[in-house]
């Protein structure tokens, strides 16, 4: 069993009859890894299964070599910022983080120290001894990553960190993330915003309905599904003649004209190979001015193996 | 190891603390606490008062105390006032009886300036006297023992470790706030244990707090001497077993409540079930008296209290009477049932899941 990866080894979790999440087999590594899917695809559960606020209905979980029925291990390498917005009533944001650090074992001194530092680093120095019930959502989110990483933890699980979030903050947040996973940390963000998701993750894990439907780099995700015709997005010189010529090629599919007149829309069944025959295409005069997948992204994974209504653009 | 759970436990105690003392929702725990301070209070404000007037009376309607000694039912109204002359007060009514028939009431009140003398007549003859003495500590002590065992403990204490205990993990659930706790290195057990150890600390210093003041209040009205001496003559002892049963009900109720909270989704229900059995106690056979927290408590309370006297006689046909259990065996009963449902609670605990949805 690694003591870098997450893992989860034929994991279900049922409530009642009702499925959370089913046969869900993964190995994490370091790096930020992200959870999509629509609401009840069991990213909630997964973060909460391997956090130890609910228990595996079969299967086994290891977060770093540590069972998750193990609090006094686990924590000391995982923070978990969670979904619900509700707080010990009360509090100062400095207390809050502050009280819960006590119950790390750090001296007063130390917890101090800590609770400001992790305070700075999600902006929040200025409105520290404001009471908790007074922040607006954007600043309850940040409180509540603020006491995640607090006590400078291994692995970072964030349930939808980025709601509420103004765009300047948001961007601060994500520059965090990339931050703590540059050190070679896990950061395991749900979300439902996916351009951002693209954007940030080295891993995603594709979620519906309790299943793990796709997992792995966004690319290599994509590679997978042969059955799906890749999109390529040809900006060219002379695109009636680019269209025509790779019609000829048996792995096309389709080809488009753009409305603007200024390229083609390719649909091929191996993109490598079309690659290849627009060198060829080049060099016999049509002038490529760009190349680029128009569906390699999070949004069309989503779309092709979800289906459309779950996701959102 | 040991004291690294101890310093967790002390933060749990120290974020617990600060809930429980202050919260909003708590408010009605002091004020059943105090009551029985305020009627201590009130009582010891009032009864100097009393003999004032009663003094007052006796210098203007002097009566000597045998004459009022040596008034029996039975004697008529004529030979009442012969022995003791004009009441200070008197009244008198007439009840229908039939459709010309009338009986004819007559109260009269008497003292000597020390004891106050309510005489009761229907048709011409004594009835009923019923006499108020001056407060003796002796008498007081009795009736602190009633309202100890009899609101104290059963209501006052009962619903307070109720409004503690049970929101010690419910009252989370319910705010959506238990989360913070579970994602921290903390054993649950210890959690559990941090949890029902402030719950403890807060309660015991609550109730222990108006135990001592109804105490105090209840011998405001004697003078120095008379309070040293009930002082010396076993009082502190007194004190300090009231003060123990408190500390200990805490305990004992505490452990029951805090389980509730884990185990039950609407504890309420358990709740009530305990009120009833610990309510129903004084009539419960000898055997099953024994299974109730209040048989240990009442066992340890160093003043009987007696309250077949206000009960209607159809229900004191019902009291069954039990020999109460010695000191060491009450104080073991309820420390070891304390403990083995704290422990219940600690493996409730450690399966303890977050689903606020469904709660």
């Amino acid at each position: 069993m690694s003591d870098t990866a997450i893992t989860f080894d034929n994991v279900s979790r049922f409530y009642g009859e009702v499925l959370g999440v089913n046969r869900i087999t993964l190995s994490l590594s370091p790096g930020i890894t992200s959870l999509v899917g629509p609401n009840g695809s069991g990213k909630t559960t997964l973060m909460n299964l391997m956090t130890g606020l609910v228990r595996p209905t079969c299967g086994e979980i290891r977060v770093l070599g540590v069972k998750p029925t193990e609090p006094a291990k686990l924590f000391r390498l995982v923070g978990y910022a969670t979904q619900f917005d509700s707080f010990p009533k009360g509090l100062t944001g400095f207390e809050f983080i502050y009280s819960f650090l006590r119950l790390f074992g750090s001296s007063s001194a130390e917890s101090a120290r800590l609770s400001a530092q992790a305070i700075a680093q999600v902006g929040m120095t200025e409105a520290a001894n404001r009471k908790v019930a007074g922040y607006s959502k954007g600043m309850r989110q940040r409180i509540k990553l603020a006491q995640a990483i607090a006590h400078n933890p291994r692995v970072l699980v964030l349930d939808e960190p980025l709601n509420g979030l103004d765009p300047l903050v948001r961007i601060e947040t994500i520059d965090l993330f990339r931050k703590y996973a540059s050190e070679g940390r896990h950061v395991i963000v749900s979300s439902h915003i996916l351009h951002e998701v693209e954007a940030i993750s080295d891993q995603v894990i594709l979620l519906n309905s309790g299943y793990v439907v796709a997992e792995g780099q966004i690319h290599g995700v994509r590679s997978e599904i042969q059955e799906r015709p890749y999109e390529i997005l040809v900006r060219c010189s002379r695109p009636s003649e680019l269209a025509s010529k790779a019609f000829e090629l048996d792995h096309v599919v389709e080809a488009q004209l753009l409305a603007d007149g200024g390229g083609v829309l390719v649909k091929t069944r191996d993109a490598d190979r079309l690659l290849r025959a627009l060198n060829h295409l080049a060099l016999g005069g049509i002038q490529i001015e760009g190349v680029a997948p128009a569906d390699d992204n999070v949004n069309s994974v989503y779309d092709y193996l979800i289906g459309g209504e779950g996701a959102t653009k | 190891m040991k004291t690294f759970a101890l310093g967790q436990i002390l933060a749990v105690i120290r974020l617990e603390l600060g809930k429980t003392f202050f919260a909003r929702r708590g408010l009605w725990i002091y004020l059943l606490a105090l009551a029985p301070v305020v009627l201590f209070l009130g009582h010891s404000i009032y009864a100097p008062r009393e003999q004032q007037r009663l003094a007052r009376l006796a210098a203007a309607h002097p009566v000597p105390a045998k004459a009022l000694n040596s008034i029996q039912t039975g004697m008529s109204r004529q030979e009442v006032l012969k022995d003791l002359g004009r009441p200070y007060f008197q009244r008198t009514w007439r009840h229908r009886r039939g459709p010309r028939r009338f009986r004819e009431h007559v109260f009269y009140a008497y003292t000597d300036g020390r004891s106050d003398f309510h005489f009761f007549f229907a048709d011409g003859r004594l009835r009923f006297i019923r006499r108020d003495d001056p407060d003796t500590l002796a008498k007081l002590s009795v009736i602190f023992a009633t309202v100890f065992q009899y609101y104290y403990l059963r209501l006052a204490v009962f619903f307070g470790c109720v409004g503690v205990f049970i929101n010690l993990f419910r009252g989370e659930m319910l705010d959506k706030s238990l989360h913070f706790y579970l994602l921290t290195p903390v054993r649950r057990e210890v959690l559990t244990v941090g949890k029902y150890l402030a719950g403890l600390l807060a309660t015991m210093v609550i109730f222990t707090a108006s135990t001592a003041l109804q105490i105090a209040a209840m011998l405001w009205e004697f003078g120095h001497g008379a309070v040293g001496s009930y002082l010396a003559g076993g009082g502190w002892g007194q004190i300090g077993a009231y003060l123990g049963i408190t500390a200990l009900a805490c305990v004992g109720y505490g452990s029951v409540f805090l389980a509730a909270g884990l185990l039950f989704r609407n504890p309420i229900i358990p709740a009530a079930a305990v009120l009833i059995w610990e309510s129903a106690n004084l009539f419960l056979p000898p055997t099953l008296k024994h299974l109730s927290l209040i048989f240990y408590l009442q066992s340890l309370c160093p003043v009987v209290a007696a309250p077949a006297g206000n009960l209607p006689r159809l229900l004191t046909l019902l009291i069954s009477a039990a020999q109460p259990a010695s000191h060491a065996a009450a104080l073991a009963c309820v420390l070891v049932f304390s403990l083995a449902v704290v422990a219940v609670s600690c493996l409730r605990a450690r399966t303890l899941e977050i689903s606020y949805g469904t709660d």
